[in-house]
């Protein structure tokens, strides 16, 4: 065969190239918390531009199951952790959303659901009534209606005010007055602009050029150049995975100086830190990084037994221990555990049961006991007593859309990679940002 | 206006590298009747090569002639051992694509766990600076401008002006004829998978050179852009690929330039359908190297 039919061929894998580049609940009775293992699911970005996203969560889960395991399982269930990869992409992540419930009776949560998929795949898991914990900041998600949809993060809105509050209030710097906004042009990156630009703008700054960018791109020098043309004072950016390609070309055609450049909370992350590091060399990334984040303790029982956990649990995934302050862990890790108690307290594996007891254990009830780990957390519950659990990543408050969020800090690396607080928003600027941002 | 002189600078740079890679690819499906979609793949693992041994404090441009002898080496057997076993059987085109499109798949899952899901870059300095009015260019882009003329030259000597070339050219043109004329048409794919091979290694490290910083998950992104130069020049053709090759190049960085940088590939995949549609064989389709005679 050769020939025209061959060119057929071609021109066939020329045009499925073209599309590819533009790219059931459990079955518990209801009473009883059953028999047999019990799965989370973590579905995520395991591959793709955003694969950097399904290791962190992944290690929340491992970091977890212990704490539950080693403590008499839920009700003598043990708990196993699987990934889900959605590849980033929602036509990916529904298929691995069907297959992942169509597969596994035992499913007791999922986790991960970022911003790249939790459109598509938060309806689904709701729809089986299994208890999901995602890690998107869109805004559609501040008053949903899934019963079963839960954040333990801020809304990107306010990482956006966050951001520009580093920008206009951070120490050590004078206010910056005009600002380059990089952010990726998926869906979750661009959640940030609108707000930024609000706040920012009506704070006095001026938006010198909004810029999305392709993630995953070979290169970047024509934005950069472009960028560079507007004279900006500060970038505002997360572009995971494109961050090293991105900021490297700033470094050279800026003649190798760096520009400030402030991230979003996504951007406190070990590969995150890496890619950079190696790119611009770690005493620019030092000196010029800003980022935003909750304000975590690092400390504390509930931290420890995280740590701990997330220590042991190299030896499945090696690169667990890293992931020890990144929020998005810490926060899943919680939520898991919260998860394994509603269980508990609810005497039963039916979803339907033990999902608003969630709420119950986040929030606290009216003279409940303060519980910080999942040991302390049954014995509570076995001596009758209504629980807070308060854990690795901190206190958390659910409103009636099941998201939860509190303060922001400002941060940096140091020479390790580890975060370094630098300053904290005051509750007033909180308000001068959150009144010019339109919230 | 200075803008887009300096894009056109870097889309200079930016043709170079899909310059490489897509004449080696398209040499492959000329001569082969292979279409090999785990090119890309090949590409990251030779620049993965090349990461290991700058790592261990050897010269990138060491580790990109081993980048290049490891894509030699890779394709070669993986001709030998999976694609060429398959032909024999008569596996048609599209089950020889569905084959490699595998194969792609599973060398980037096998590679995950290897390399990591994290970006790495190379400990290279980017040269100073060198400036042309507008247009600015780092050392290690012209040195990568450089190559790829090289290359371009050597690949254009080859097919023209040695036993082998025309071996390859009569190969392509009628595989039964040329063996019937005493061709050995089988060192001659042999050699040929060597050469594009290597062209496919030496292609990744530059395209990793190039970018800075990258990850397994470039290979897919590789492709794609290669996919599209070759297409575009006319598939199976050396020099309709360095044509597509110039054209994305340019195309991606001055629609940049001119609109929101997100709608540059767009533009160019823009640009490759209505030629796809005004000229489905391609630019230079039955014109080039590759061509069968008459």
């Amino acid at each position: 065969m050769r020939g025209f039919e061959r060119y057929k061929v071609v021109s066939a894998v020329g045009a499925l190239v073209l599309f590819v580049a533009c790219g059931g609940g459990s079955s518990s009775s209801g009473s009883g918390l059953g028999s047999g293992a019990l799965l989370v699911g973590v579905i995520a970005p395991f591959t793709g531009v955003d694969a950097a996203l399904g290791p962190a969560y992944y290690a929340a889960c491992l970091a977890a199951a212990p704490s539950i395991n080693n403590n008499g399982g839920v009700g003598g269930r043990q708990v196993s952790c699987q990934q889900f990869d959605t590849r980033g992409e929602p036509a990916d992540a529904v298929p691995a959303a069907n297959q992942m419930i169509a597969s596994n009776s035992n499913l007791m949560a999922v986790v991960g659901c970022t911003s790249d998929e939790a459109a598509t795949v938060a309806p689904i898991i709701n729809l089986h009534h299994i208890p999901m914990f995602c890690m998107t900041g869109q805004t559609e998600f501040n008053k949903t209606t899934l019963p079963y949809f839960h954040r333990l993060v801020p809304a990107d809105i306010f990482d956006a005010y966050a951001m520009v509050g580093s920008a206009l209030y951070g120490p050590g710097h004078a206010p910056y007055k005009r600002a380059a906004l990089v952010f990726g042009n998926d869906i979750g990156s661009q959640a940030f602009v609108a707000p930024a630009t609000n706040a920012f703008t009506k704070l006095g700054g001026t938006i010198v050029i909004n810029q999305p960018i392709t993630l995953g791109a070979s290169s970047y020098r024509t934005e950069v150049a472009a960028m560079l043309a507007t004279k900006p004072d500060v970038i505002l950016t997360e572009a995971l995975g494109s961050a090293g390609t991105y900021l490297k070309e700033v470094k050279t055609q800026n003649g190798g100086q760096m520009i400030p450049f402030i991230g979003t909370s996504a951007t406190i992350d070990p590969t995150w830190f890496q890619q950079v590091r190696d790119a611009i060399g770690v005493a620019d990334l030092t000196k010029y990084y800003g980022g935003v984040d909750l304000g975590y303790s690092f400390s504390g029982p509930a931290y420890t037994e995280f740590q701990t956990n997330l220590n042991a649990a190299a030896s499945t995934f090696a690169d667990a221990p890293k992931y020890k302050q990144r929020g998005s862990t810490l926060h899943l890790y919680d939520g898991i555990i919260m998860t394994a108690l509603a269980m508990v307290a609810t005497n039963s594996a039916d979803p339907t049961v033990y999902n608003p007891k969630i709420k119950d254990i986040a929030n606290g009830t009216s003279g409940a006991t303060v519980v910080n780990t999942y040991k302390d957390g049954v014995a509570a519950i076995k001596a009758g007593k209504s629980i807070r659990f308060v854990g690795a990543g901190g206190e958390n408050n659910f409103d009636k859309y099941n998201n939860s969020q509190s303060g922001y800090i400002w941060v940096t690396y140091d020479n390790q990679g580890n975060e370094v607080k630098v300053g904290q928003m005051t509750p007033q600027q909180t308000q001068d940002i959150s009144a010019a941002g339109g919230i | 206006m200075s803008l887009f002189v300096a894009a056109f600078g870097f889309g200079l740079v930016s043709m170079s590298v899909i310059a490489i890679a897509a004449v080696g690819f398209t040499m492959q499906f000329g001569i082969t009747n292979m279409i090999n979609l785990a090119y890309g793949e090949v590409m990251i693992s030779s620049a993965y090569v090349a990461y290991y041994l700058n790592k261990a404090g050897i010269s990138i441009w060491i580790g990109m002639v081993v980048g290049a002898l490891f894509g030699a080496a890779f394709s070669f057997l993986l001709n030998r051992i999976v694609y060429a076993p398959f032909q024999r059987k008569g596996t048609s085109y599209l089950g020889m694509v569905i084959v490699s499109l595998a194969i792609s798949l599973m060398m980037a899952n096998l590679l995950l766990p290897i390399v990591g899901y994290y970006s790495v870059s190379y400990q290279e300095g980017t040269g100073g600076l060198i400036r042309l009015g507008a247009i600015i260019l780092t050392t290690n882009q012209i040195l990568i401008i450089g190559i790829a003329v090289v290359v371009m030259l050597l690949i254009h000597g080859l097919l023209k002006y040695t036993r082998l070339g025309k071996a390859m050219r009569a190969t392509s043109a009628n595989p039964t004829l040329a063996r019937n004329c005493g061709i050995p048409t089988q060192r001659v794919v042999d050699a040929v998978w060597l050469i594009t091979g290597a062209l496919c290694g030496l292609a990744g490290v530059v395209a990793a050179l190039n970018s800075d910083s990258f990850a397994i998950a470039n290979g897919a992104a590789f492709l794609i852009t290669i996919l599209a130069a070759a297409v575009l020049g006319g598939a199976g053709q050396p020099y309709g690929a360095m044509i597509g090759a110039v054209l994305i190049g340019l195309i991606t960085e001055l629609s940049a330039a001119a609109w929101s940088p997100e709608y540059k590939e767009v533009v160019a995949f823009g640009v490759l359908v209505l030629v796809m549609v005004l000229r489905p064989q391609g630019l230079l389709a039955k014109r080039g190297a590759m061509a069968a005679a008459g």
